[in-house]
């Protein structure tokens, strides 16, 4: 038998795991790899984990609300290189100016979470309207948004973003990146819409059990034709923060992103089979992704091993899911 | 009713087309499959412009194929282009020695083949057409020689070297010869680290997280001139200026020229697609004829070339270019896109 303030401990302990782990990990880099323990990495490793961290914000709430997500990173691409070629003055860049200078920010913002939204629109309108596999949707907007990005671009970059643009990822507060900044905000904001709202816990039902949420009287497909919305606004803006990181846009940038995001996801404990998962817990496991990435680089390690440990760390993040489950049986 | 006059005036169209082309073919001398590793960087996707164009002046139809960096798939696209039967195949390979059995398999056909900007010397081909990859390596360790000595008064310091994706031999062939020609000055440190899938993000990760647990980096030497455009972000946002550190990529890309001109990037090694692609094309009569091709030296686009014949056939050897501020605006760098103008010329 249990006392209710072991379980309670024990629930704690098992719903935060994930930001243990990074703190665990954090101290241990900061003891054993040299250099690591500054503020400028630690600021690194906040700002690396924006991209990712900000897609992986949008594949969360439709992989909660039961659904797949796989056009995220291409999506994010598509963003980037409109923004590129719109606002960047070289390369294939049109050189795009605005009066004042500073409307360049929510032009191309709008702009950005427009081409988002509109994917991810197409996305629902395949699954929702259509009830087509979101699996196959999403892996076919993968390809043929990504064919997008070389047929806009030609194969060929746009750089020297304008430079009230450029601020946004110059400029710091508290030594990390504005940009930075945003994904967490980013976060804040998405996860009180999602633990907070009728919105987020209808589709964390919606993700439970479809039948029982469409039999409670909340309207399913809407709000699932919304979470894919959604993915793709946050994906474009995910692009648009890209595109400011790198000044600029190629045809493959954001490769190799989506991997990354699932990680976080799975690491930060969203279950795969939807319903269960909270954004603070997927916005570790960024940190965690980026932490090692960093100590990774730091150590000189072959790149390799990143790809290894990342497996790993998925593979350890799906076996702790199910030992969780075990926990709260046994202290049930 | 509707329905049934649209598809009729479609066959007809298609029907059209296809006695059209027998009569267009009678124009060329035959069709050229350009196998493309990836269009995801500027150096390939001006390659295809210039191969397509520069074959035409000669002659030649060319079909181009993108394998999208994957070996498997140029694997493919060489078995199906064999079975096209074409004139020749020019191969620019994604991994070097994994294509050596489609290549003996089309040569066995009597499809001859070209390669381009990848050696490759395990197998016999037609003709190779390269700078070298081993060897801008080595011009670029000329260039850091250079500039480590203006900077510390001798060849020492800290040099970050940012390859490509690690499974690319292209990029494990830039950082060999690199490596080779730096191993003489023991003074000078080099930290090696990869930007996964050319990933012009991975690249500024990198430079952020060294410039703030290496601060003392001297020299930044990037594989790709658009890994140079996040690279140069990442400095910004730690508050450097043009200068502040040294910078060398290689390629010759738009991107890298546009930087030189901006005071970030001090030296762009170029490849020298145009003349690559250029002599493919002065050569195509007589691979495709199998006539003798003679060792010696050529002038192509107005550089001096050597033909040498290897083990691996003959093989045309076009020196790359150090760019910098004081050239950046000759026309003969690609990076400026101004192909020549002249037509070229096959050689007798």
């Amino acid at each position: 038998m249990t006392s209710p303030r072991q379980r309670a401990i024990a629930e704690f302990i098992l719903d935060h795991l994930v930001w243990f782990m990074l703190a665990v990990v954090l101290i241990a880099f900061s003891i054993f790899v040299p250099n690591f323990f500054q503020i400028g990495i630690f600021a690194n490793i906040v700002e690396q984990s924006t991209f990712v961290g900000v897609m992986a914000i949008g594949l969360a709430i439709v992989i909660i609300a039961g659904h797949m997500d796989l056009s995220v990173e291409s999506t994010a691409a598509l963003a980037a290189m409109i923004t590129g070629i719109l606002f960047c003055s070289r390369g294939i860049g049109m050189g795009l100016t605005l009066t004042p200078e500073w409307l360049v920010i929510p032009v191309s913002l709008i702009i950005s979470l427009a081409v988002g939204g509109l994917i991810g629109c197409l996305n629902g309108v395949f699954t929702i309207r259509l009830r087509m596999n979101a699996f196959i949707v999403t892996l076919a907007s993968y390809i043929w948004v990504r064919g997008l990005v070389v047929a806009v671009s030609g194969g060929r970059s746009a750089q020297d973003l304008a430079p009230s643009l450029r601020i946004v990822g110059i400029q710091q507060l508290l030594y990390v990146p504005l940009i930075a900044w945003i994904a967490i905000l980013c976060f804040i904001v998405f996860s009180f819409i999602m633990q907070r709202t009728p919105f987020g816990r209808h589709i964390t039902l919606i993700g439970g059990n479809a039948v029982a949420a469409f039999r409670a009287g909340i309207k399913v497909d809407r709000l699932m034709f919304i979470s894919f919305i959604l993915a793709g606004a946050i994906a474009g803006l995910a692009g648009w923060l890209l595109a400011i990181r790198t000044s600029g846009a190629t045809a493959n940038l954001g490769t190799g992103m989506l991997f990354n995001a699932f990680a976080a996801v799975v690491i930060g404990g969203v279950s795969l089979k939807g319903g269960v998962g909270k954004l603070p817990g997927v916005y570790a496991g960024v940190l965690l992704l980026s932490s090692i990435h960093t100590a990774i680089n730091l150590m000189g390690l072959p790149a390799h091993y990143t790809q290894v440990i990342l497996g790993l760390l998925v593979l350890a993040a799906v076996l702790l899911d199910t030992l969780k489950l075990q926990i709260r049986q046994r202290f049930a | 009713m509707n329905r049934l006059r649209r598809l009729l005036t479609a066959s007809i169209a298609l029907a059209a087309v296809a006695v059209a082309t027998p009569a267009f073919a009678e124009d060329s001398k035959g069709k050229i499959y350009y196998l493309v590793p990836t269009l995801l960087d500027e150096f390939q996707t001006e390659s295809v412009s210039a191969i397509t164009r520069f074959m035409d002046d000669v002659g030649y139809e060319v079909v181009t194929l993108n394998a999208d960096n994957k070996t498997d798939m140029q694997q493919s696209q060489m078995n199906d282009t064999i079975l096209q039967k074409p004139s020749a195949i020019i191969l620019a390979a994604v991994d070097f020695n994994a294509l050596a059995p489609s290549i003996e398999k089309a040569r066995a056909a009597g499809i001859p083949v070209m390669i381009f900007d990848r050696q490759i010397t395990s197998t016999p081909s037609d003709l190779t057409s390269v700078a070298g990859t081993i060897e801008i390596g080595q011009v670029a360790a000329g260039e850091i020689q250079r500039l480590l000595k203006e900077k510390n008064g001798a060849v020492k310091g800290k040099v970050l070297q940012v390859l490509g994706d690690p499974s690319d031999p292209y990029t494990l062939d830039i950082q060999k010869g690199f490596e080779d020609k730096m191993k003489e000055f023991p003074d000078v440190r080099i930290i090696s680290l990869p930007a996964m899938q050319w990933e012009a993000s991975n690249a500024g990760t990198i430079v952020s997280d060294q410039m703030v647990a290496n601060p003392d980096i001297d020299l930044i030497f990037l594989h790709a001139a658009h890994l140079s455009v996040a690279a140069v972000a990442a400095l910004e946002a730690k508050g450097k200026k043009p200068g502040d550190v040294m910078m060398i990529s290689s390629n010759g890309a738009p991107v890298g020229l546009d930087l030189i001109r901006k005071g970030w990037l001090n030296v762009e090694v170029e490849q020298p697609l145009y003349a690559q692609a250029a002599a493919l094309a002065m050569f195509a009569d007589k691979v495709v004829n199998k006539q003798e091709i003679k060792p010696g030296n050529y002038n192509v686009l107005g550089l001096d070339s050597v033909m040498t014949i290897e083990n691996w056939g003959p093989n045309i050897k076009i020196p790359g270019a150090a760019i910098t501020k004081e050239n950046v605006d000759e026309p003969r760098f690609w990076g400026n896109l101004k192909a020549p103008a002249d037509k070229i010329q096959p050689v007798e």
